[in-house]
């Protein structure tokens, strides 16, 4: 039987690493999950004023409904999902290859292109970090 | 136009999600994630934030389907959902573990609807088990909400006459409990879920 991402050792360790990278990237991250697609938390890094749990539950939910939108207006695959507030952004982005989401919280310190750049660039390196044997 | 917006929920598993797909008259927009629990519902995906259908009853009424995910980590879907919902049509599978206090428990944390609209329980997967006694849950809310009415019907979630017949028991619980209010010229209940 094949383990689940959020219990799976290989995923952990990784996702520990890759998250620690787009720490460095991105001074303003304030909060980054790993999350399943259907919600659970993988690993988390930075602030640890959220929920972890409720924080991936949301991600997912949020990833989710944009896709079905991108579907539902035949515009292809949802490439990213952003929300942006007044006091900082999300940006999520799937790791190719596994059913998963990167979100990362970043304050307003970040540009939105900045911390898009940071994000994608981490769910790359995830990629081919979980290549490796 | 009239609309009556409708909740689809219950536990992960109790067939929700191929509930709105019998019932609905256009495609049903899905937001499914491949499923990491394969303990408590051994299939391939689940629903993490909403389905949603639609029936169109006549030229000037409309029922709109949510259904919601059934783990409770996606309970703020419940919420955001349940503002607009005049009635959750409750979908309990009868194979489950405890399914029962489940159903007791899903009819607590909806109970701002009942109030406000009404509930009904459909118990799916009833011919799985040795028993599934309607009594046995009519008899259990019933000791645990003594003043509540709620009816319960065992249903197969992928029948479209059998989830027709369900929702029409939720709407007319619905409409005769507004015409109650409006006859004695009080207004429902609101509100989202009950506090826990």
């Amino acid at each position: 039987m094949t383990l689940a991402p959020h219990l799976d050792s290989k995923y952990i360790v990784r996702g520990e690493l890759a998250l620690g990278g787009l720490r460095d990237l991105a001074p303003s991250l304030r909060y980054a999950s790993l999350l399943t697609e259907d919600g659970f938390s993988v690993v988390s890094v930075a602030g640890n004023e959220f929920d972890s749990n409720r924080f991936a539950s949301m991600a997912s939910s949020t990833q989710a409904l944009a896709d079905a939108v991108a579907r539902e207006l035949q515009l292809g695959d949802n490439e990213f999902v952003i929300v942006a507030a007044e006091e900082g952004h999300v940006v999520q982005v799937r790791v190719q290859g596994h059913p998963l989401v990167l979100a990362a919280l970043f304050t307003d310190r970040e540009t939105i292109g900045g911390s898009l750049t940071a994000a994608r660039r981490t769910a790359r390196r995830l990629t081919t970090l979980l290549m490796a044997k | 136009m009239a609309e009556h917006v409708i909740l689809f929920a219950g536990p992960m598993g109790a067939g929700k999600t191929s509930a709105i797909r019998a019932l609905s008259e256009i495609d049903v927009v899905s937001t499914e994630a491949a499923n990491s629990d394969r303990t408590v519902a051994d299939k391939p995906t689940t629903t993490v934030a909403l389905d949603y259908g639609e029936i169109g009853i006549n030229e000037a009424e409309k029922v709109r389907l949510y259904g919601v995910p059934g783990q409770r980590r996606f309970d703020f879907m419940w919420t955001i959902l349940a503002e607009r919902a005049e009635g959750v049509l409750l979908l309990v599978n009868a194979d489950a573990d405890n399914p029962v206090e489940t159903a007791i428990e899903y009819v607590k944390e909806f109970f701002a609807l009942y109030e406000r609209g009404g509930i009904v329980i459909g118990l799916t997967r009833a011919d799985l088990v040795p028993r599934a006694l309607i009594e046995e849950y009519a008899n259990a809310l019933a000791d645990e909400m003594p003043d509540v009415m709620i009816p319960v019907l065992t249903v197969d979630a992928r029948s479209q006459e059998e989830m027709m017949t369900l929702l029409m028991t939720l709407i007319a619980n619905i409409e005769l409990k507004q015409a109650v209010a409006d006859s004695i010229g009080v207004g429902v209940g609101s509100g989202g879920r009950r506090a826990r």
